[in-house]
């Protein structure tokens, strides 16, 4: 009796481990393995002949930091990220605006215009960009049929089409935080504002956009954490004139097989994401701190 | 009266600029979307836009390239056993979150959903370094693997959000009325969640069919985005064009179900 009670609790015990055991078996060993062994790796040695020897030496770390060329790499990078997420917010938030508060009967097709390229393959997008921006695209048949320009402008291959490739990426991701927090703004606090004697631009200013900011935040991190890994966008649309990070850790890995310095590039890529995200929360908390209670 | 009128004027005054504006960013959405799909049926060789003419010869070609073929059949099954492992793993951990209070709970939860915000890149280039370790070599299997560290914290995710409007006291109700737990597992938990876990196995495979980031490490340049991204860099013609106006027509199919599944969702959370 007892010992079937002990079995009993013992297995009560277990329940939530065995419930967990399929996750662990994906996550444990292709997951928290793969990120130690990354670590590990940033801080061994490459080697010509042995691939990567056993070591532990911040040379690496160095190296990318201090090498004009991997410097320029992460400049690049932060710089298109910082842009891109900032294009986003401003393309993104008045439309966010007029979707929740005056679309009316066109909000489920403009909604539908958020989710699909979401769910269209991503090659297939940039496929379509590539249409557009090239020499003898869409863009620049209209532009000379026109007479506005005498030879094509270039966009793609170069850092111009590519970024308006990642805009269009990554506004979806800035475009769904907005609407989901300015869709929760109690409607009967507009009403109060305007009824306390604020005009429509005072409310906006002073209650509907701060109410968004924990909205603005979040589209924020989704899109340059995006950008700043992105690795399609950079290949198909970008130059290698101005290097970004993913396709360069991939050269380094794959290309060069230089493991240890494309380990540390990319723990060095995570370490900012991971910095991005709690910045962006420290100023959320200091500036909007009715984030947490909405 | 005037001062409706006035009010109204005043509304349009504002939301038709606005209006103007969000149908330019619905254009910007959707205008790559329409030009693959427009150039999928032109007859020229080249990615010239407008297309020169009206053919069907860049279907032929793409259903006749067997790198395409190959690819759909690589992707596809990599994409449905993604989405089988995320449903059975994202499920277990979701009923050992929600359903138990153990020590290292809160532990847990942050690391099955850590994948969700950590570069694929990251994961991809860890996993490639692992592979000996693990005995494996890249391919299938461990494209299936890694992506699966995708799908696991997003069923994971959708199973904990299905489970937050959902009322414990009914499984408790069922092992009082002397069903055994696997029977309450079966004929009260399961069929609640399952919108739950079939939009989030749906997501998996969505996310596994145009995965890049991890593919690119742990396969053998073999999955359809690989060939697809292969053939714009060395061939550039509509061919691509042609399996992406297939995708988009597959995505539109996928979204249709998939906002059924979600709609579903709700009236069960309101029936529970």
């Amino acid at each position: 009796m007892a010992a079937g009670a002990r079995f009993a609790r013992a297995v009560r015990r277990a329940g939530p481990w065995l419930w967990l055991l399929p996750a662990m078996t994906v996550l444990v060993p292709f997951f928290l393995l793969p990120v130690a062994v990354l670590l590990r790796n940033s801080v061994y040695r490459d080697d010509p002949g042995a691939l990567i020897v056993p070591d532990f030496v911040a040379t690496n770390y160095l190296r990318i930091i201090t090498d004009p060329y991997y410097a320029d790499v992460f400049v690049n990078t932060l710089m298109v990220a910082f842009g891109v997420s900032f294009a986003a917010l401003m393309i993104g938030y008045p439309f966010a605006y007029y979707l929740v508060r005056w679309a009316g009967r066109s909000r489920p097709f403009l909604l539908w215009a958020v989710y699909t390229p979401l769910i269209v393959s991503v090659i297939v997008r940039v496929f379509g960009w590539m249409v557009i921006t090239a020499d003898s695209g869409l863009i620049n048949t209209a532009l000379l049929s026109m007479g506005v320009i005498e030879r094509p402008v270039r966009l793609l291959y170069e850092v111009a089409g590519m970024v308006i490739g990642l805009t269009h990426r990554y506004l979806p991701l800035m475009v769904l935080p907005l609407v989901n927090s300015m869709a929760k703004i109690d409607r009967a606090l507009l009403a109060a504002s305007v009824g306390l004697g604020a005009g429509a631009a005072r409310t906006q200013l002073y209650v509907v956009l701060p109410l968004s900011i924990p909205g603005a935040v979040a589209g924020f991190q989704l899109v340059f954490a995006g950008v700043l890994s992105d690795f399609v966008l950079p290949n198909l649309m970008g130059t290698t004139r101005f290097r970004m990070l993913a396709p360069t850790i991939y050269d380094e890995a794959v290309a060069n097989l230089s493991w240890a310095t494309s380990a540390a590039m990319a723990i060095v890529m995570l370490l900012l994401v991971v910095a991005m995200l709690v910045c962006t929360n420290l100023a959320l908390r200091r500036f909007a701190p009715w984030a947490r209670t909405l | 009266m005037t001062g409706s009128g006035k009010g109204a004027r005043r509304r349009l005054r504002a939301t038709v600029p606005l209006g103007a504006y969000a149908a330019l960013v619905c254009v910007f959405l959707l205008s790559p979307l329409v030009i693959a799909v427009a150039l999928s049926f032109s007859s020229g060789e080249q990615l010239a836009f407008p297309p020169p003419g009206f053919s069907l010869r860049w279907y032929r070609e793409a259903l006749a390239t067997e790198q395409f073929l190959t690819g759909v059949w690589v992707s596809t099954v990599i994409a449905l056993a993604t989405g089988a492992v995320s449903a059975l793993g994202g499920t277990g951990a979701a009923i050992a979150i929600n359903h138990f209070r153990f020590r290292g709970r809160a532990l847990v939860q942050s690391f099955v959903l850590l994948p969700l915000s950590i570069p694929g890149v990251v994961v991809g280039l860890g996993i490639l370094f692992a592979l000996g370790m693990l005995g494996m070599k890249s391919g299938i299997a461990a494209a299936i693997a890694g992506h699966s560290v995708l799908g696991v914290p997003y069923v994971t995710y959708l199973v904990l959000a299905t489970l937050s409007n959902y009322d414990l006291t009914l499984e408790q109700a069922s092992l009082n009325l002397g069903a055994g737990r696997w029977l309450t597992f079966r004929r009260i938990t399961l069929p609640l969640i399952a919108p739950g876990i079939l939009a989030g196995a749906i997501c998996a495979f969505l996310i596994s069919f145009d995965n890049v980031a991890l593919s690119i490490f742990l396969t053998r340049g073999d999955t359809l985005p690989l060939r697809l991204m292969q053939h714009i860099q060395f061939y550039a013609n509509p061919g691509v064009a042609a399996v992406s106006s297939l995708l988009v027509a597959a995505s539109l199919v996928v979204m249709l179900v998939l906002g059924r599944i979600l709609r579903r969702r709700q009236i069960v959370g309101l029936a529970g």
